[in-house]
């Protein structure tokens, strides 16, 4: 007890003295090329979201940096719910997590705050064939504080089995199409046509993309709300439609129930969702494997998917890391064409360079996810200010769930127009 | 420590009676017997508690004072900044429409839940007293099995009761004819919201208040309700002149305890509906917890925080007075 | 004493209805804990599980570090109960049987410690704990569980003490007894009910906090029972069986203490109550 009240009283005395050791006392600093067991002994600690790194891939890539560098790879998986306080309490510490995997809407906020290290001398070693549209969002001031690592899109994903007994043969190419078939799902009565809670709000910015309706505007030197727009409206009443096909809760996102989940039982047509997510209801049901099937959410017209907003990740080194060279390995061969490809292909998910694209065909989702991405795909504002309108409780969610309910979308705007807007000029 | 008691105690060579007498300030002759050691013994015994009081809750309170008054967002945590601005944040918190109708919100979202925890745990408290062993043992089953249920698997379970799609509650509303709550969607409006956490809250507080009540009227000594019966007083008769004011300290101290703790519920109102729908199921915990971690404005998260504590300590102001006065009084 | 009929059996019907309703949500938690996947995720609710699976539980048991988990959360609590049934026996005495100048401020502490927003002021005790590089670790939370529960405590143990008739304590004294003798000999032994009952607070407040460990302690290692099943819960929702049955095991150990101490506790909780 007493020990314990001594390490508490000096507590008191370390406030001062840690805080004089910012971020720069880099033990390994200097650009010295490295040969294996130059790092041995050492730690790199990765945080990377659930769901980013599959097993083989995670299991290569660990054994290859070990093998190049002599040190330890440890990944560690976080969830999404709270990452943003997570990943900033994280970066204020003096033993920060050295590679954090980073949302790319997120991504202009953290390089914001001066927590992330610049990473513009590996962008001209390793990134000079980034693909452009993929790499802007870890780009801010004109200096790199992130590299693209890989981008995924929603696709349709649905039950080829209860699309045969509807009588439906093919799957759509037009919106039209698709409300065809959904149509014909419900008239037969037997299962729900289309599983879409009223909250999944990244499904609803891939159709304002495709409405080419921006969420914010600038006015005079402020970012606001835009949601007012009428081409937001559009894409508001083209999620109400498509939400009018299913039964599921109008307040809810899709990870509430976990939608594959839903999907797993084999009474839902289809859903919108990422591809791996097909490998969640195959967990909870594995007998649906042999009915799922997937593709590209049809757009106005058959020359141009549904506009899709591309979520993606990138990888960051945080500035107050101690191995900034190591964590530089770290992502030379994370991201090299072997380890990007092989990503690619048991993912589905799009990699950071055109040339990759190739590993998709060898994957369903990915292959019904690719055509979108590159004519179709968007993200949410690439602006730091952004960041904060997406904490819960996110007021774009409350929005739909007001249209859904009733209200028109411009009443549904209104409402949470001043929230946005709060939110935007949160001083940083 | 101990040695220096007992040489207090040798020293007053008296039973304990009259060291308290001694101690007694103005004690008239006793007095200047008064032994210096032994008048630092309940200062000893307390040291303990104080210290670890002032060191884990008095300065994280000083800290989160001083940081109600500095604009600290991300940037500045994470560089390690502190800039000061003055009484920026409570002047913006408490020009916020928004802050007031929380505190509104919180002051009687806490009265409606004690009230009627305390109602229905009067109630069952009573019941209790009222049934036959085997009945009691099983009722009482029931409440401590509500009781000891943590927390955060309780609020699990009650979205899982009360889900949408596949919940029971729903389900079986729908069976008995109520087809129009079938999809009800609990979590949709305020109201709705509130009447889950509700149920949630008083159930898991009720227990605490009915055992205990069916515990001290078993203490009330059978001659009270005799002569009461003697005097013709009936079963209301004899409950407001016997078994009430035998259970009104009992019933104060719990209120007190009740009005604390269902004010600062946050896990419930935060995991069943973060607050929603629209902000509107927010009290001031999730407001602060809102504003401050989740939007991580960690200076007006701490400014709230200041002005929650501030707000409680009016709510219980009452009781505080009492409960000071009777002190006062003992001894 | 004649009683209606309909008066002998409304207490008891009523009281089958609350005991249903007490209970309800928990044998949900258990039942739900043992149902296969498609019998949870269902239209028509499955009352009493016919398709047994262990399968949740198994989940569970090979979850990562969900034995250190156990090991940290069962220390953390029992270390701040303990100490805080201690520091607060000190305190509890003092104010209780003797008389002193600032008591009546030091009760005001308490009470009003009593009322400490814990949840909102995370990130001032995340500042404090990070600049001390006690990050990570299981003794800042050990102590500040501790002074969580310690307020209460005291105010508790306070009244049991004064449920000790002095005249025990004073004819222990009379018979050569000092006064340390006599509180650990006569008081001591009769405080035992409210010493559980107490504690008993105490484990349940230690047992569930999870904001505080969220921010202190961001390696798993170091990581507690309670924040675990939070993130399970809020971060997917999606699987009830295995959030079930981790949430099953997780109240299992206090129920079992509240069960057995439960007519102990209960006594003793009422004369500290009414004092209050």
């Amino acid at each position: 007890m007493k020990r314990k009240l001594i390490a508490a009283i000096g507590v008191a005395g370390m406030l001062v003295s840690i805080a004089a050791c910012g971020s720069d006392d880099k033990s390994d600093s200097g650009s010295k090329k490295a040969g294996a067991d130059s790092y041995k002994g050492q730690t790199l600690t990765v945080w990377a979201m659930d769901g980013s790194t599959p097993p083989n891939w995670t299991k290569d890539v660990t054994a290859a940096f070990q093998k190049k560098t002599g040190a330890t790879l440890k990944f560690e998986t976080q969830k999404w719910d709270g990452i943003q306080q997570k990943i900033t309490t994280a970066l204020s510490e003096s033993t920060p997590p050295d590679v954090i995997e980073v949302g790319n809407t997120q991504t202009p906020a953290y390089a914001a705050t001066g927590g992330l290290a610049d990473l513009s001398d590996l962008k001209k070693e390793i990134g000079t064939d980034w693909a452009e549209p993929l790499n802007k969002s870890a780009v801010f001031e004109g200096k790199q504080f992130a590299a693209p690592w890989y981008f995924a899109n929603r696709v349709v994903i649905y039950n080829k089995k209860v699309w045969a007994d509807a009588g439906i043969t093919g799957t759509p190419k037009t919106r039209a199409e698709f409300f065809t078939d959904l149509d014909k799902i419900k008239a037969k009565g037997k299962a729900e046509p289309i599983y879409l809670p009223g909250q999944n709000w990244y499904f609803f910015d891939g159709l304002t993309i495709g409405q080419g309706a921006d969420l914010v505007k600038k006015e005079g030197d402020k970012y606001v709300s835009n949601l007012s727009d009428p081409k937001v409206a559009a894409a508001m009443e083209l999620y109400k439609k498509y939400q009018s096909y299913s039964k599921a809760p109008k307040d809810k996102d899709e990870a509430t129930p976990q939608q594959a989940d839903v999907f797993a039982k084999g009474k839902t047509g289809a859903f919108v969702g990422m591809g791996w997510e097909a490998g969640t209801a195959i967990k909870a049901n594995p007998a649906i494997e042999k009915e799922i099937g997937y593709f590209t959410i049809p757009g106005e017209t058959a020359a141009k998917p549904e506009g899709v907003f591309l979520g993606g990740s990138n990888l960051a080194v945080a500035a107050g890391s101690k191995k900034q060279d190591l964590a530089k390995e770290f992502l030379r061969i994370a991201l090299s064409d072997q380890f990007e490809g092989a990503l690619s292909k048991e993912s589905g998910l799009i990699p950071n360079k055109t040339s990759l694209n190739s590993n998709l065909t060898a994957n369903p989702a990915g292959a019904a996810a690719a055509p979108a991405a590159g004519v179709s795909g968007g993200t949410t504002p690439l602006i730091p200010e952004w960041a904060p309108v997406e904490n819960n409780p996110n007021p774009i969610k409350s929005y739909m769930t007001a249209v859904l309910n009733g209200k028109t979308p411009a009443e549904a705007a209104k409402a949470v127009e001043a929230e946005i807007n709060k939110r935007l000029s949160q001083k940083n | 420590m101990s040695v220096q008691t007992e040489r207090a105690d040798r020293a007053g060579s008296a039973p304990a009676d009259t060291i308290r007498k001694g101690d007694a300030p103005r004690g008239g002759p006793a007095a200047a017997r008064k032994n210096r050691a032994g008048a630092s013994v309940p200062y000893l015994l307390l040291l303990p508690a104080l210290l670890v009081t002032a060191v884990f809750l008095g300065w994280p309170l000083v800290k989160d004072g001083m940081l109600s008054f500095q604009n600290l967002n991300p940037r500045q945590l994470i560089l390690h900044l502190t800039e000061w601005n003055g009484f920026d944040n409570y002047s913006e918190v408490l020009k916020s429409s928004d802050f007031w109708k929380v505190v509104e919100r919180s002051v009687f979202f806490t009265a409606a839940n004690v009230v009627l925890t305390m109602l229905a745990g009067i109630l069952i408290g009573l019941l209790l007293a009222r049934l036959g062993k085997k009945m009691r043992l099983l009722l009482m089953l029931g409440l401590v099995f509500a009781w000891a249920m943590p927390m955060i698997a309780a609020t699990t379970v009650y979205q899982w009761l009360f889900a949408q799609r596949f919940g029971v509650v729903n389900y079986v509303l729908d069976t008995l004819g109520w087809h129009s709550m079938a999809d009800y969607n609990w979590l949709g409006t305020q109201f709705s919201t509130f009447s889950i956490v509700t149920l949630l809250i008083v159930w898991q507080s009720v227990p605490f208040v009915a055992i205990n009540l069916y515990a001290a009227t078993t203490t009330i000594p059978r001659e009270m309700y005799e002569a009461a019966s003697l005097d013709g007083a009936g079963g209301w008769k004899s409950f407001t002149s016997v078994t009430f004011p035998f259970l009104k300290p009992f019933l104060l101290a719990t209120t007190f305890l009740q009005v604390i703790w269902i004010f600062k519920s946050f896990a419930q109102l935060f995991a069943i509906n973060g607050g929603g729908p629209d902000r509107l199921t927010e009290t001031l915990p999730v407001y602060a917890f809102v504003e401050g971690v989740g939007n991580q404005h960690f200076g007006m998260g701490a400014a709230i925080s200041f002005l929650t504590i501030i707000v409680l300590v009016a709510l219980t102001g009452y009781y505080l007075r009492i409960a000071l006065k009777n002190e006062e009084d003992e001894l | 004493m004649r009683r209606s009929l309909f008066g002998r059996i409304w207490p008891n019907a009523t009281a089958i209805i609350l005991f249903a309703g007490f209970a309800f949500p928990v044998y949900w938690m258990f039942s739900t804990a043992f149902k296969p996947n498609l019998d949870i995720v269902t239209d028509t609710p499955v009352w009493f599980p016919t398709n047994y699976t262990f399968e949740h539980f198994k989940t569970v048991f090979r979850a990562d570090h969900f034995w250190t988990l156990v090991f940290n959360s069962v220390t953390v609590t029992v270390l701040s109960v303990l100490g805080s049934l201690v520091i607060s026996l000190f305190a509890a005495f003092a104010m209780t049987r003797m008389r002193f100048k600032g008591r009546r401020g030091i009760l005001l502490t308490f009470m009003i410690a009593q009322m400490a927003p814990w949840e909102v002021m995370v990130i001032a005790i995340y500042m404090l704990v990070r600049d001390a590089d006690m990050l990570n670790s299981l003794v800042p939370l050990t102590l500040f569980y501790m002074v969580m529960v310690l307020p209460l405590t005291i105010l508790t143990l306070r009244g049991y003490i004064a449920a000790v008739p002095k005249e025990l304590e004073e004819s222990a004294m009379v018979d050569g007894c000092t006064r340390t003798q006599a509180f650990i000999k006569v008081i001591f032994p009769l405080l035992g009910p409210g010493l559980m009952a107490t504690s008993l607070f105490g484990f349940i407040t230690a047992w569930n906090e999870f904001p505080l460990v969220l921010i202190l302690n961001k390696d798993i290692e170091y990581q507690t029972l309670p924040l675990w099943l939070s993130q399970f819960q809020t971060a997917f929702g999606d699987d009830w069986g295995a959030t079930m049955a981790a949430s099953s095991l997780f109240a299992i150990p206090i129920l079992i203490l509240f069960v057995y101490l439960q007519r102990k506790a209960v006594s003793g909780l009422t004369s500290g109550a009414v004092k209050g």
